[in-house]
Formats: C-alpha cells, structure tokens, sequence
C-alpha cells in the first residue's frame, strides 16, 4: 500500500500516541459535545463508571461517600475544562479515580454534558427579592436563626449561598414543612441529670458522646456513658411558616432565598 | 493419648521452639523463624503471632492473647503508628510473625515493620499499569505467609510472592487480564504447600473463579469456576449465554477444614449487578459459599443464599467454622451473618442449612424457607424508578470481619440497618467496562442509618445483645480471650466492648475514616492491639 501524505501524517500522529483532536481538547475550555443525545451518552456513561460512589444520580450519599454533584458547584472544577481534566485524571490524594487518559475525549465531555444538566439554574421563581428580604430579616424573623452573609443568628444553617443547593420547590418545602428534610446538623439533643437540663442543636454525635449548641448559644459536650441520660429528636426546630406567610409573601421569601448564590 | 493427639503435642513443642525467640525478644536477637504449613494448622496455639488474615484456618478472629482483659483495657496506650504513603481506603489487616509485622499499603504494596515500634525492615511497591479496573477504591487486605514467603494480590490481577525476610520479588503471577475487569485485593488463603486465591470484578461482567497456585513454582495447581459451564447441569441456572458475563468473583478470603480437607470460600453478585431479567433463573452459584476439595478444587457441596440476587448482595463474607451443639447435636458448623440481612448457621460437612434469622433490618423477604431460601416480598425488585428495600447494596453487613469467641459461644457481627432505592436499566456488557444494570440511592444521608455490633447465638440465631454505634461502622470485629471485643466506628472511634454483656469498657477517637478490622498479637510478653484507622496503623498496648 502506498500512503498519501496526508495518511502519512495520520500515521505519524497515531504512532506517536497523540491525535490533532487530543491536542487542542486536553487545552480546551469548551465542550465540542452538548447535544441532547450527547447528554444522554454522557449520563449513561457517568452511570456505568461514577455511580457506585457519586450515586445513580449523582446526587452522592452512596455508601461510597462520593459528593453530590447536583449541588452546582463543583470543588474542584469551576470551568468545563477543569470538569473535563478533574474526570479524566482524578484528584490526587482522593479515592477520585479518574478515568485515564485513554478515555475517549467525547465520551468526557459527554459526562460534562451531563454534569452540568444536573446543575442547571432553575428558572427564578415569581416574587419580589427585595420584598424577601424585607421579610427575612424584618416581620418574618427569619434572621434571628439564620445567617447571610455573616449577619443573623446560628440557631439555623447559614443561608448565605442557600440558592445553590437548594432549587425554589425545595426551598418552598423547607418554609411550609421543615420536617420534611432534616439533615442530622439540625436535630436536636436534650440531656439531663437530675433537676439539670440542657437541650441544643446537634453539632456532633458518635457512639460515646455529643455535641450540642444550646438556647442560649453555649457549646456544650456531653458522654453517653456518664451522669447525663439523653435523647435525641430528628423534627426541625424551625416553625412551619405556611399558615403564617401568604402565598405572595412565599413567593417574595422564596425569591430572596434562591438569590442568595456564591456567584448571583 | 491417641497417635493424632501425640502427633499434635509434637508439633506444639516444636512450634514453640520456634516461637521462643520471639516470646523472648530482646535488642539484636535473631526474629522471624519460618511459618510452615504446621504452624499454620495450629495457629491458635501461638497467639502472639497473627500468621493469617483472619488470625486461623477457621476464621474465628479470636485470639488467645488475655493480658489487655476487662479489668486492664482502661490501661491501653498508644504505642506506635505507621503512617501509609498514599491516600486511599486502608483495608489492610496486618499479619505478625515473631515480632515482625508485615502491613500492605493502597495500592498494592508491602512493608515490613518491627512489631513493637513500628520501624521498618522493607518495602515493597509493586508496579501497576495506568489503565485499572477497580470497583470500589485502590486498596489491598493483606497477605498470606508460608515458610519465608509473603503472598500479595494486586489491582492489576497477579499474585506476587515476594521474600519475607528482603522484601525481593521472587515470583509474578498474572491470575487474569486486567484489561478485561479483573482485579485482586484479598489476602490469600495458605492450603499446604499451596497459595488459594480469589479474584474481583463483579462489576465488569467477568466471571468469577478460585485459583490454587503451588506456592514455591507459582504454577496454577486447580481453578474452579464460581459459574459452571455448558456442560454442567446447573449452567442451566443462567439464561442464555448469560453465564459467560454473570460475575460471582470471589474477593474475600476463605477458611479451611483441615479435617474434612475442605476450603470455603463466599462468592459475590451475579452480573449485572441490579437488572436480573438478562439472566433469569438462580445464577448458580453467585451468592454462595463453595465447599472445595484442598487438593483438587473440586465442588463438595454449595449453598447459595440469594438465589437470583438483583440487590448486589455478596456473599462476599468469611467463612467461620465452628463446632458448636445445634437442637442437642453436636455440628461441625459454619457460622455466616449474610450481606442480605439474614444470619445462617450451617453443617460444614454437608452443606445442611440448620437455621437461619434476620439479624439486620430487610424488606425484601418474608423469611427463610426450611432449606434456607428465601421466601420473597412481591414488589421489591430494582425498577426504573426506583424501589425502595432494605437493606442497602452494602447490605445488613459486608465483607468485614465477624469474631466468634468460643469463651462466650457468641459470634459478633457488625451490622448495618438502612435502606435504598434500587434502579434498573439496560446495559449492554463491552469487555472491560462496567456491567452493573443499574445502580442504587440512598434517600437520606447515609449518616441517617446506623449500625450496630451485635453478638448473635448461633445455636439459636437470636441476638443476644446489641452494642449501637454512631453514626455507622465500616470495621470488623475481634474477640479476644480477655473476653472484649474490639471493633471500630467509620468516624475513628476505636473502642473495646465486655464479651458477655456488650458494655462499653475502653474506647479512643482516632480521627480518620475506618474500612479495615482490629487484629492482636504479642511481643516479649506485652500484648498490642493493632488498628488500622484513616491513612494510620495504630498499635496499643497496656501502659505501666
């Protein structure tokens, strides 16, 4: 067979183990693949290779403990590129694997396809921001226990970038019926010793001893095994608000609430 | 006296002429004589060395050593660590001979250390191709020893041999392709002058088999395949050419009978993992535990526990022999708290099931039939949107070690109580990749569910006592003749429990991550504990 100088350089490029594609892509910030199908081919390969640590849908919590990457933002990446390199080479140091570099480069990008589907911004939800934030902070006194931005209380999650985690049905839900989701941070423990009583927001709990948070604010530490008998409630400590606030006053809290992003 | 109990003073006397030194060690002497074939029949009879990964042929974890008791455990100290050089699960249980401890690192290597300071002697870092196939974490169990001879599995599928006393590579053996979804984690198993060995790669569709390799040559000996073939009777147990890619690998470690010369060993999923319906029928013999001849490999007997499995429920757990009395009888038993939430106890001979109880919390079945099987809930396999079973694929329990104390007639397990949605899907299998049909989610934080240690009576199948731990725990469990138990929590919390009652007596926050099981040994007549915790071995032992 007689070789085209065109084959020739083709030739050339394979023997050498880098392809014209391979060059550019590796440096690339741009996904080449974001098509609908390009989509589905990326969650079905995330499926296969990520799941039995990030979750099926990658929403983490697997036994594995990998993140949850439907939050919107990603530790270790900001720009697809670096999504793309963080899949490919892994994080050293990390039990993040990445999936070497003779993966094919459409099958990763197709995987940042379909990472940033997870995370794609909700569309904002009726309300008024501002009037939210009138409320948060004034007659709905919602910043007594909640911090934005470093101002507010501590008897609740810090809410300053709430807007990434959370999407405004969920967020809805949180107002309307706090015990529908509590994570673990949340509870509540109360121990006593007599005619001593202590009770606080859950900052820690192992098999030996916890930590709480108390009403008035003192860190507290206490063994399960020592003077104290104790108990522990899952339920929120936040009021239902949905018999409280109107529907437009939802609306605005809601508003303000999804607008408290790391990067608005 | 009988000719077998005079055989076995004999080999006890010479045992402990070889195990004086170490019983004696003082500053330069000469340690580290050869483990053979004898010392590892009688394990149980030196318990300051730990000669295998499960501390005896029989797998009870349970150690002789009495100094660290209920009384002096609030004593414990911390005595050495031993930091690993790179991040990753550390799954490792460490084996002791003579006051040399030998520790495999992730990815798959092996170091040599002074047991009583945790200085070492060598290392040896094997070489490993850039394009793995590996589930679940790059980690390694631990090692087996004969005579002079450390052997290793790793990532890339081999079996090393490798000098005990340098740390030189004396022999590489490739088990599979690693290219094709096979990959090696679990200590071998020694059987006389051979090296059993299992291999790992449910996730890959690969099918699974256990391998006997002469342990001076490296020649493969036998192999029995966890899936028969075409000509087998119960290849029919798998749908069409389902079999070829059905998974049932074997990435534990096994126990041995050295009286019915029998080799047990659990097999994990069929493959895929969460879509059943491309391979109706029980999957024959996913799921079991195998009983093999020690010289041949061939079958004696199996009992599978999850016919047709669609949860990823292993039965990727150790064998634990016991002989203990069931309904007036005396049994050679087989104790095995299953990854599918149920506890089974055995006849060892036979294969016989004598009875079997939920231990864990599960949804998927309504009990146990006579011979064992399960009897299914409708409603409770994998869909595409999800359905909701307990217990999660990481199951009432995993491959974590139980400890049975003959003192206490207890085995203790540590088990799990949660749940999951399981998905199903299409997948087509490509050689090399994944294969799993699906996948699972947990709908709370996984620090939502909790375990527990619980000492289950295998006589009866009841718990006699449950010790609960917070948040979870990833350990396996060690009993000791000081009647304790050690395990661990999966927040670094190491902690000691009374044998008989499960009361808390000692416990240490060691702040990392726990995936590996508590082992014993002893050293110029102090005894440590050795516990593998974040990317740390730590080693305790009384203080003055």
């Amino acid at each position: 067979m007689r070789y085209l100088p065109a084959q020739i350089a083709l030739l050339a490029v394979v023997v050498s183990g880098t392809s014209p594609f391979t060059a550019t892509a590796q440096d690339a910030e741009t996904n080449p693949y974001t098509s609908r199908i390009d989509l589905r081919m990326g969650r079905r390969v995330f499926q296969a290779q990520c799941a039995s640590c990030h979750g099926l849908n990658a929403r983490g919590g697997n036994e594995s403990v990998g993140p949850d990457l439907t939050t919107g933002r990603f530790q270790r990446a900001e720009s697809d590129g670096e999504l793309y390199r963080v899949i490919r080479d892994g994080v050293q140091g990390t039990a993040m694997i990445g999936t070497g570099t003779d993966a094919p480069e459409q099958e990763l990008w197709q995987m940042v396809t379909y990472l940033r589907s997870l995370t794609e911004v909700a569309d904002a939800p009726p309300g008024s921001t501002a009037t939210g934030q009138q409320l948060f902070t004034g007659a709905g006194s919602c910043a007594d226990c909640h911090m934005v931005n470093g101002d507010g209380g501590r008897r609740g999650p810090d809410l300053s970038n709430i807007g990434d985690d959370r999407a405004p049905d969920d967020l809805r839900t949180s107002l309307t019926d706090p015990d529908a989701e509590v994570h673990p941070r949340w509870w509540t423990m109360r121990a006593t010793n007599g005619s001593q009583a202590h009770e606080g927001l859950r900052m820690g709990e192992d098999s030996f001893s916890f930590r709480i948070m108390d009403e008035n604010e003192q860190l507290r530490s206490f063994s399960k095994y020592g003077d104290w008998a104790w108990e522990r409630s899952e339920r929120s400590t936040m009021p239902a608000y949905g018999d409280q606030l109107s529907t437009r006053q939802l609306d605005d809290l809601v508003a303000y609430l999804f607008s408290l992003r790391s990067d608005p | 006296m009988t000719i077998r109990t005079l055989t076995r003073y004999v080999i006890l006397l010479a045992v402990l002429s070889f195990a004086a030194p170490a019983a004696a060690q003082s500053d330069g002497e000469a340690i580290f004589s050869p483990v053979t074939w004898e010392r590892l029949l009688n394990a149980a009879d030196e318990p300051h060395n730990w000669l295998m990964y499960n501390g005896t042929l029989d797998s009870q974890r349970f150690s002789g050593l009495d100094q660290i008791n209920r009384e002096t455990v609030t004593r414990l100290t911390l005595k050495w660590t031993h930091q690993i050089r790179q991040l990753d699960r550390n799954e490792t249980t460490p084996l002791v001979v003579d006051g040399v401890m030998f520790i495999t690192e992730s990815p798959s290597n092996l170091v040599a250390v002074d047991a009583v300071n945790g200085q070492p002697f060598w290392r040896y870092d094997h070489p490993l191709p850039g394009d793995l196939r590996i589930c679940c974490g790059r980690n390694n169990r631990g090692v087996a020893i004969l005579d002079e001879t450390l052997y290793m599995s790793t990532l890339d599928a081999h079996l090393v041999a490798i000098d005990g006393r340098s740390g030189s590579l004396l022999w590489n053996r490739e088990v599979a392709n690693h290219e094709s979804g096979y990959s090696k984690t679990a200590a071998p198993l020694i059987v006389k002058d051979q090296v059993v060995t299992g291999i790992a790669g449910g996730e890959y569709g690969v099918r699974g088999f256990l391998d006997s390799y002469d342990a001076a040559s490296g020649e493969l000996k036998w192999r029995t395949y966890t899936i028969p073939g075409p000509d087998h009777p119960d290849n029919q147990s798998w749908a069409g050419d389902s079999w070829r890619t059905g998974g049932s690998p074997t990435w534990l470690t096994g126990s041995y009978d050295p009286e019915l010369n029998l080799v047990y060993w659990g097999t994990g999923n069929p493959g895929p993992d969460w879509n059943g319906d491309v391979r109706m029928g029980d999957n024959l013999y996913s799921d079991s535990v195998l009983a093999l001849d020690g010289d041949t490999g061939e079958m004696s007997w199996y009992f599978q526990f999850t016919p047709h499995d669609e949860h990823d429920w292993d039965a990727i757990q150790i064998p634990v022999l016991a002989d203990i009395e069931v309904d007036g009888e005396a049994r050679k038993a087989m104790l095995w708290a299953n990854r599918n939430a149920f506890y089974y106890t055995l006849d060892r001979e036979t294969g016989e099931f004598l009875l079997g109880k939920e231990f864990a919390h599960q949804t998927w079945a309504e009990g146990l039939d006579a011979n064992g099987r399960p009897i299914r809930r409708p409603g409770t396999k994998p869909s595409t949107e999800g359905t909701l079973v307990a217990p999660i694929a990481g199951g009432g329990t995993n491959w974590w070690s139980p400890a049975y104390s003959p003192r206490t007639g207890l085995l203790y397990v540590n088990a799990f109580d949660g749940e999951a949605l399981f998905f199903n899907r299409e997948e087509e299998y490509s050689e090399g990749d994944t294969f799993l049909g699906g996948g699972t989610e947990t709908p709370l934080p996984i620090d939502n569910y909790h375990s527990a240690i619980r000492a289950i009576d295998p006589t009866t199948g009841d718990i006699k006592w449950e010790f609960p731990i917070t948040p979870r725990s990833r350990s396996g469990v060690l009993a000791t003749a000081g009647d304790l138990v050690f395990a661990a929590g999966a927040d670094g919390i190491l902690f000691a429990l009374d044998a008989e009652t499960g009361e808390p007596v000692w416990h240490i926050p060691l702040g990392g991550p726990v995936n590996a099981q508590p082992m014993t040994y002893a050293v110029s007549g102090q005894q440590y504990v050795t516990m593998p915790v974040g990317n740390v071995v730590y080693t305790f032992g009384l203080g003055n």
